[in-house]
């Protein structure tokens, strides 16, 4: 319970950084600093497999996607420094307010008993459930994959030389 | 403790020597009576800095081992002024980058700037601990030590780019940039390569792995994972992989001297600089320890005879013949450009190390003998032949054509 | 405060964050990090409920938060190739800016 105690604070001030900040880099990389510490709550936890495939793809691949992206489209901070303008934050207050209301209040109804021990699990059961229960699950996710990746690579590749009209002097 | 009383032959008695500070620690810990948390605890930390201490000093040493190395090669003598051959060069070295003033630009973000050094070391030090290199001896046993192992690779991609970014200049950005798509384009073959592994291995635990490649075939052969058809292939897919994570030459166009100064580094001096390339090489020691447990058997001995030597002693061996062949390497391949270089990871090693799967599942129900071998030989050497001809004729330089002025 | 409250908790306050993101960014990419976060927040709650709630031997929770990491993944790369195809275009990635369709 301590040390929930200790990460959850420091995730929600990172996340909070995330999504306030104007520096975009700045946010990106509070973003990895919140999902690293997710993936210690993780590791506290007991669900060390989860905690590490998190590390390792939230952080190693969608946090350096990110700041690639930023690498390459270089955003100045204008733009964010106008979205401070209370007009603009209205419309997101307005959102989100009632849906932490909501999400917190049906907390509160939320009864279990207390568990115990972590549920630990083996790598092979792991392994046995996803290839012999969830093969489908597996296999259409590793197509879906496979699409995305001819995808993006479509999309971001160079368009090429335009053709040239032939009525140029 | 027993168990080095009772073992009879001195050099066997050997095998113990790395856990000997451990041991004495929990011993004099024991003696005075500590809580069994505090001697564990105690036990740990002494293990821990023994690990580190040992690959520091490998570190400092391999600086000038690659200096006088890639001399030779270039047919100069390289160090020889610090002491005697340039043995305490390292000293020197440590000496001069202590006492450089620390420049940190202007423009630059001290607090990133301060913390990419750290956060490149610390991956490298943590992927040591879970590297089995001796019989019973991993300073971290983890059951799942490879996904540990590359979960915090994944730390030093981020770090370079904040190196990079940082810095606050053009030359780190530009060097940031190529070092993350290196880095990530070779994490992928570099992966795939060890997953057929663990395919056969049936484990994701680096110990059980090395456990697995005991025994030899045909009484002189051992069984390792090198010696396996899927095994050569994954075995080199996963070495060049290696020496471009590893940020080296002929893969180091992120830090290339003539090329962009010193790519993500350039605005660093000092004591931030050392932690760079300690950070490197340790990673190096690594990545190294690594493709030794998964593909050459660990700390298993060559021939059937040589089980008294120490385990410790043949995987420190193989290790040094394994950085040696990076260090040749270095010196003798040009460097390559950022196009060839994505060329070649996407196009040849990703196709290869993608196959090695099939084979090793095939090698494994043809029963692992010699059926195994003729029916997964074709499978990768097809392939190979066919990726290495459209390379032949698609990308190979064309016959030069020379103009001289006076024609 | 029960451990389960806490992180459901954590996890309800995270999604909102990341929403808010979502709805107040400007830039594309940080729109993108909102989308993570809410990801992740869904994410802590099946493990909250797998560690806390009833004893459940088929691993639900870690099975569905492995493909949903691998499915947000995939979301972002295609979402990122998607705003560097627009970055080409229209050389900005403000969303204000791309109003070309409005009435």
């Amino acid at each position: 319970m301590i040390p929930l105690l200790i990460l959850s604070p420091l995730i929600l001030l990172a996340a909070l950084g995330a999504v306030w900040k104007a520096r975009p880099v700045h946010a990106a990389l509070l973003l990895a600093l919140a999902l690293a510490l997710n993936a210690v709550l993780y590791l506290v936890i007991g669900a060390d497999f989860i905690g590490l495939v998190q590390f390792m793809v939230y952080v190693g691949a969608v946090a350096v996607l990110i700041v690639f992206s930023l690498l390459i489209t270089r955003p100045g901070d204008e733009a964010e420094e106008i979205s401070r303008r209370p007009r603009s934050l209205l419309p997101g207050l307005v959102c989100t307010v009632p849906v932490l209301a909501v999400l917190i209040c049906s907390i509160s109804r939320v009864t279990t008993p207390s568990a115990g021990e972590a549920p630990a699990f083996s790598v092979e059961q792991l392994g046995k459930a996803l290839f012999t229960t969830h093969a489908p699950a597996v296999v259409t996710v590793g197509v879906l994959l496979t699409a995305v990746m001819i995808g993006a690579a479509l999309f971001a590749r160079d368009p090429g030389k335009k053709p040239q009209t032939p009525s140029d002097p | 403790m027993s168990l080095l009383a009772t073992t009879p032959f001195l050099p066997m008695k050997l095998e113990f020597l790395p856990r000997l500070p451990q041991m004495l620690v929990e011993v004099i810990f024991h003696r005075l009576g500590a809580p069994e948390w505090l001697v564990s605890i105690a036990g740990f930390i002494v293990a821990a800095s023994t690990v580190v201490g040992v690959f520091m000093g490998g570190f400092a040493l391999l600086s000038l081992v690659e200096r006088k190395t890639l001399a030779r090669i270039q047919n100069r003598i390289g160090p020889n002024r610090a002491g005697w051959f340039g043995i305490l060069q390292p000293v020197a070295d440590g000496i001069k980058m202590l006492t450089k003033e620390d420049i940190v630009p202007a423009k630059a973000e001290w607090l990133l700037h301060l913390a990419a050094p750290i956060l490149i070391v610390i991956p490298s030090i943590l992927a040591l601990g879970v590297i089995p290199y001796g019989r019973e001896w991993t300073p971290v046993p983890l059951e799942l030590g490879l996904l540990f192992f590359f979960s915090v690779g994944a730390l030093t991609e981020l770090s370079v780019f904040m190196a990079g970014w940082a810095s606050g200049s053009k030359f780190p950005m530009l060097g940031a940039m190529r070092a993350i798509s290196q880095m990530v384009s070779y994490e992928l073959p570099l992966i795939i390569s060890a997953l057929g592994v663990v395919m056969v291995s049936g484990t994701l635990s680096l110990p059980v792995i090395v456990d697995k490649q005991a025994g030899f075939h045909l009484g002189f052969i051992p069984a390792w994972n090198l010696f396996t058809p899927w095994g050569l292939v994954a075995g080199l897919v996963f070495y060049i992989a290696a020496i471009a994570e590893a940020n080296r030459c002929p893969f180091d166009l992120p830090e290339g001297e003539s090329e962009i100064v010193a790519g993500h580094m350039t605005e660093y001096s000092g004591f931030k600089y050392a932690l760079f390339f300690m950070g490197e090489y340790l990673g190096l020691f690594a990545i190294s320890g690594l493709g030794i447990t998964l593909f050459l058997g660990g700390w298993q001995a060559p021939l059937p005879g040589l089980g008294f030597v120490p385990s410790w002693i043949w995987f420190f061996a193989k290790l040094a013949v394994v950085i040696m062949s990076f260090l040749w390497i270095r010196g003798t391949f040009p460097r390559v450009r950022i196009d060839q270089l994505m060329r070649f990871a996407w196009l040849c090693l990703i196709p290869m190390a993608l196959l090695t799967l099939p084979a090793a599942a095939i090698w494994h129900f043809a029963g692992r003998g010699l059926l195994g071998w003729v029916t997964t030989v074709p499978l990768l050497l097809i392939p190979w032949v066919i990726i290495t001809v459209i390379y032949n004729r698609r990308l190979s330089p064309s016959t030069r054509i020379y103009r001289f002025a006076d024609s | 405060m029960t451990p389960l409250s806490l992180l459901l908790t954590l996890s309800s306050l995270l999604f909102t964050l990341g929403l808010f993101a979502v709805l107040t960014r400007r830039n594309a990419i940080l729109i993108l990090v909102g989308i993570e976060l809410m990801l992740n927040a869904a994410n802590i709650n099946f493990i909250a409920f797998w560690r806390y709630g009833p004893p459940d031997p088929e691993l639900t929770g870690p099975m569905f938060v492995l493909f949903s990491i691998a499915i947000a993944a995939a979301e972002a790369a295609v979402g990122l190739a998607i705003i560097l195809m627009v970055f080409r275009h229209t050389r900005s990635t403000d969303l204000n800016k791309l109003d070309s369709l409005h009435g």
